[in-house]
């Protein structure tokens, strides 16, 4: 019997996706071929392809209106087509698939690294989802804040290091775009970000004031943090439960949404949670800035382990989020770490490929040459695609060698301002602190990895 | 999760009176603006037109099936309209449609929810169903048709 293996997908994700399969499954019936069909609808990924199925499919069906990723298909007979043509005529679908496998038509499918990892990335964006895709959100629009405040604030001190306190130089005039103005920003935008992912745009105003009130109390990034869910889940309360008569309901978006919600999370972060946040913000810079090495070095490795250990995930972004926070607190050694630490699994495994070559496929040795880019680009997601195929074995290797990096950029007291950009940003003048030993943790831990895959990584048969 | 929670007799329109699509879009909305299921009419229908430029909901047999995501919508619900005369959707099959399901949820509907709007979307796959619905004499038989799925 043939097996056809099917995807449906539309836009919203509610009724062709079911239609077009229960079309797919009942013409398979008909003709006596064995079908499974995958869809990815608003309810998720159900009924999902393993590999097993594509390995036994004779062809396989994508019938969507969204992107459906071909990577898993490569060197199947595919065809592709719009999700209504599967509800439509299913059957004729069938037999062109069963056609197009007879002939022995594969598609080839273009497994390049960079396509992977843009998939793969779009692929994660798409399933996050609840605070921590709203925490996603509000850091996406505060890193250009970030970016152009710590380069501004590096630039300034080209002039030498107090030179911003001389009152109408260059260098001050960088100050203030990049202190006084940018990095103050930073936590507005964060909260009002955070509150716009929840509530939409109500969740603005009173996100953004949240913020700024979490920078002047002195609550920092984390106080932003909290203002601005708090911003946003007390507009979304308000907008479900305020009943206005419908005369008035214009009123709701231009005075009662703004005022009420912000009057009740500014009461909130001045009275209840600005203080006891400014106290552990407090502690914490006082700790970070006075941490005796060990901890520097115990910090360096947890962080560094992190940024590893999902590349790109949720616990590497926690150790991201937290390093750049701290940017605005002016604490640049964590983002140090964790900028290094990001690098270096990309550039171990691609070191490990040109080394032993006898451990890699081919398709991973091709892939190691645009990984070296996207090391010393910080993409760490350029690790995915070899964590992917060989995961108990890769990722503790990259894990350590991250670990590693970021002990030793700790250690050795260097300093980022800049929160992305990989070795991009680091010829700007004072970017970075203590450069030549910064090279040196990421060339440590790029060379760890690479041991670390030689030990773990078998010998594949030739 | 059962079927009448979704749609009742009042979302049932056993006549249709539009005769081209935009209209007939018009006026299943309406019927969920009756009912007091979405708050922002002109929202509903605005993202309504936005999904059909995408690609038809007109999934041809005779059926379509314009659905609506979005904030304006208080709770998801079907709406059921018949027009035993056909109305020109675009359809796939450039065939007049005579079924319409407009469905509507909310940005974040529960999986429970979904689900049974993806079985009801199954079942307008197979012949006997629709079939049924076009006979139907009234709202009360295209609801006991309905709670059977």
């Amino acid at each position: 019997m043939k097996k056809i293996v099917a995807v449906t997908s539309c836009p919203t994700g509610i009724a062709h996706t079911y239609m077009a399969s229960e079309s797919l499954e009942e013409a398979a019936k008909k003709m006596d071929v064995q079908m499974k069909v995958e869809t990815q609808g608003s309810v998720g990924v159900e009924n999902e392809l393993s590999e097993q199925d594509i390995k036994e499919a004779d062809a396989v069906i994508i019938a969507a209106d969204t992107n459906v990723s071909h990577e898993r298909f490569g060197g199947k007979s595919i065809v592709e087509v719009a999700v209504a043509d599967a509800i439509d005529d299913a059957e004729s679908l069938i037999n062109q698939a069963l056609e197009k496998a007879e002939k022995g038509e594969k598609t080839e499918v273009n497994a390049n690294l960079n396509s992977q990892v843009s998939d793969e990335k779009s692929k994660r964006k798409a399933k996050r989802s609840g605070p921590y895709k709203h925490l996603m959100t509000g850091v996406s629009f505060m890193l250009p804040f970030v970016v152009a405040g710590g380069l501004s604030i590096a630039l300034s001190f080209v002039f030498g290091i107090n030179a911003a306190e001389q009152e109408g130089s260059l260098a001050a005039a960088l100050m203030q775009i990049g202190g006084d103005s940018a990095f103050a920003l930073m936590v507005p935008i964060l909260a009002g970000y955070i509150a716009f992912s929840i509530a939409d745009r109500p969740g603005i105003a009173p996100g953004m004031i949240g913020g700024m009130l979490a920078s002047s109390i002195g609550a920092g990034f984390l106080g932003g943090i909290i203002a601005g869910f708090l911003a946003g889940y007390v507009t979304q309360w308000l907008k479900e439960n305020i009943k206005l008569p419908e005369n008035l309901q214009g009123l709701m978006p231009v005075l009662v949404l703004p005022f009420l919600s912000s009057l009740i999370i500014g009461l909130l972060m001045i009275y209840l949670i600005g203080p006891p946040v400014e106290g552990i913000m407090n502690g914490l810079e006082s700790w970070l800035q006075g941490m005796t090495d060990a901890n520097a070095v115990l910090l360096g490795l947890i962080l560094g382990a992190m940024m590893a250990f999902d590349m790109g995930g949720p616990v590497n972004k926690a150790a991201y989020t937290f390093s750049v926070g701290l940017l605005g607190s002016e604490i640049y050694g964590p983002m140090a770490a964790v900028m290094a630490a990001g690098m270096t699994p990309p550039l171990g495994l691609a070191l490990a490929t040109v080394l032993f070559k006898n451990r890699f496929t081919n398709q991973e040795i091709e892939a190691g040459k645009p990984a070296w880019f996207m090391g010393i680009s910080f993409i760490t997601e350029g690790a995915i695609p070899f964590a992917a195929a060989d995961p108990i074995r890769v990722i503790p290797s990259i894990m350590t060698g991250s670990a590693i990096t970021g002990a030793l950029s700790m250690l050795f007291g260097v300093g980022l301002r800049a929160p992305h950009g990989g070795i991009f940003v680091l010829p700007i003048p004072n970017v970075v602190t203590n450069l030549g030993f910064y090279a040196l943790a990421i060339i440590a831990g790029t060379i760890v990895t690479t041991f670390m895959l030689r030990i773990l990584k078998p010998k594949l048969a030739e | 999760m059962e079927v009448n929670e979704f749609i009742n007799q009042n979302l049932i329109k056993m006549n249709l009176v539009s005769e081209d699509k935009d209209s007939v879009i018009k006026e299943m909305i309406e019927i969920m603006a009756k009912n007091d299921i979405i708050t922002d009419k002109e929202e509903v229908i605005k993202k309504a037109m936005e999904r059909e430029e995408k690609g038809t909901t007109g999934v041809g047999k005779g059926v379509a099936i314009p659905h609506v995501k979005s904030d304006a919508v208080k709770r998801p619900a079907v709406a059921f309209g018949r027009s035993d005369a056909g109305i020109d959707y675009g359809s796939m099959d450039e065939k007049l449609s005579h079924l319409f399901f407009l469905i509507t949820v909310p940005e974040e509907s529960h999986d429970e929810h979904l689900k049974l709007l993806a079985q009801l979307s199954r079942n307008l796959v197979h012949d006997d169903f629709r079939d049924s619905l076009l006979e139907a004499k009234d709202e009360e038989e295209i609801m006991s048709i309905l709670e059977n799925i």
